[in-house]
């Protein structure tokens, strides 16, 4: 997976140069710069393999940034990347025998019913095939996500409130 | 149709003539007796009859109460509000709708209420309503769509009740991203839709549509005066809601199925035409902070694109949009 420095300094280079566009993919992250021609316009789509945990660059920063597209800064509180031999991840877990719940498509997750209240689920709640473990929103659709496994939650991977990835792991279960 | 249906279309193709107790007994097959006390049933709905020896029955009166045969009659669509649920005090015809899917109820199904006690909004916001003055109504459907494209489906839906607050209330109406809809500025319609999926495979997907028809000012909560308002306000005259459900049912399915068959590019079309986001400077509040930009427009899945000042494009799925000029 990659570090924010290093997307920063892929920009910066591409940014210099005179290539358009670049794309390059490690450990099932995908990472696509463009640059808009002659418009000032330029962005980020950071994508995600299904296994990836992305940065979920889209998420509304608090603040303008003021190198233009970079991810947010949420991508170094990013959970513990699915693969193992990623090189880095900020507090890995030991996922060996642990199932994960991903997201179904990408938007907003909650973990909550509604800011305030109790969340769905907690680490060390069981849970069954449907109990329902979040909300993921887009465009107020609001997907409660069920847990379609029995076990325990061993860890929450995502931020209330985060945005989500197609596919990215959102809980991490011990099944029974 | 069933029995009360059908009697009910019999005496509004009557136009107000009498139809002999005879002739409907004939008709519908059934004893003048049975005919007697669905008449009866109605009359306790607010519907008025006259009754004249050996002339029978006229329809002097119906009220505008969203009961399944008001709505079933006149109804021209072929999936959407086949099956009609009434209640005149729920808690939420979205919870009800859900229970229903859960019980195997069909697409189309239609839950509606004079009154919703606990009305969802976004977030655990309550949508406030008071009884017999607006249209609280959920929708099942059952697609069979990729889970990703579902979000489309809120904003198709916003689309078809600006087409029918159009045509059927000469009212122009415009979209707030997503799918909020506004009058001079100030909402007049909430959508919130709910999915219930597996993985690979879609349950339920639940469409909540909460319309101000017939709400007075002062029956606006405090928190909500000046942003909200009903059409009533509006036109400056209150509006019967039955005919308007059926035109945003009938609306909404041919909407519905020219998604299915053409996918979201011609429903975005229609989107970006009652706008009212796109190409300004708009706010952005999500829980995790607030940004500004200018809106550009929507993506090919209708996602809003937010330009920063930097220059960079910003994807937002799902947030609080606040217009500026």
């Amino acid at each position: 997976m990659f570090k924010i420095h290093e997307i920063r300094e892929i920009i910066k280079l591409v940014d210099q140069s005179s290539i358009t566009e670049f794309k390059v993919e490690e450990d099932g992250m995908k990472v696509v710069i463009k640059k808009g021609g002659s418009a000032s316009v330029s962005y980020v789509a950071v994508e995600s393999a299904p296994q990836a945990v992305p940065a979920p660059q889209e998420v509304p920063a608090p603040a303008p940034q003021a190198v233009p597209p970079v991810p947010a800064p949420k991508t170094e509180e990013a959970p513990a990347p699915a693969s193992q031999t990623a090189p880095v991840a900020a507090e890995p877990v030991d996922d060996t025998g642990l199932h994960k719940i991903t997201s179904p498509m990408v938007g907003t997750f909650y973990k909550a019913p509604e800011p305030g209240a109790s969340p769905y689920v907690q680490v060390g709640d069981k849970v069954k095939n449907d109990t329902i473990v979040c909300i993921v929103e887009a465009m107020k659709l609001f997907n409660e996500i069920e847990a379609e496994v029995t076990g325990e939650i061993v860890k929450v991977l995502v931020e209330d409130g985060q945005l989500v990835e197609y596919g990215q792991p959102l809980f991490l279960v011990k099944p029974e | 149709m069933n029995i009360r249906e059908n009697l009910l279309q019999m005496f509004k193709q009557a136009g107000g003539e009498f139809i002999s107790g005879e002739e409907i007994s004939r008709r519908l097959g059934v004893s003048r007796t049975a005919i007697w006390k669905h008449i009866e049933e109605f009359r306790e709905e607010g519907y008025v009859f006259e009754a004249v020896r050996r002339s029978g029955y006229r329809l002097v009166f119906a009220p505008d109460v969203m009961i399944a045969e008001e709505i079933k009659v006149g109804l021209s669509t072929r999936v959407l509000g086949q099956k009609i649920y009434y209640y005149p005090s729920i808690d939420s015809t979205q919870n009800k709708c859900q229970e229903l899917a859960k019980e195997g109820a069909p697409e189309g199904t239609l839950v509606v209420a004079d009154q919703q006690t606990e009305g969802k909004g976004r977030l655990g916001r309550v949508w406030h309503s008071p009884p017999g003055a607006n249209i609280s109504m959920s929708l099942l459907l059952r697609p069979a769509l990729e889970l990703q494209k579902c979000p489309q489906l809120t904003l198709l839906t916003a689309v078809a009740v600006v087409e029918t607050l159009h045509e059927f209330c000469g009212i122009s109406a415009q979209i707030k991203w997503p799918n909020d809809i506004l009058i001079n500025g100030k909402k007049v319609c909430g959508i919130l839709t709910e999915l219930n999926a597996e993985s690979d495979r879609i349950h339920s997907l639940i469409v909540g549509i909460g319309l101000n028809v017939n709400t007075l000012p002062e029956h606006f909560p405090e928190d909500v005066h000046g942003i909200a308002t009903s059409l009533r306000i509006e036109k400056g005259e209150p509006l019967r809601r039955v005919p308007l459900l059926q035109q945003i049912l009938t609306r909404l399915e041919e909407l519905y199925d020219l998604y299915l068959a053409k996918g979201f590019a011609p429903v975005k079309k229609r989107w970006e035409t009652y706008a009212v986001t796109i190409g300004k400077k708009v706010t952005i509040r999500t829980l995790q902070g607030s940004l500004s930009g200018y809106a550009e427009g929507i993506d090919e899945s209708g996602v809003l694109l937010v330009r920063r000042e930097d220059g960079s494009v910003t994807k937002v799925y799902s947030a609080d949009v606040e217009i500026h000029g």
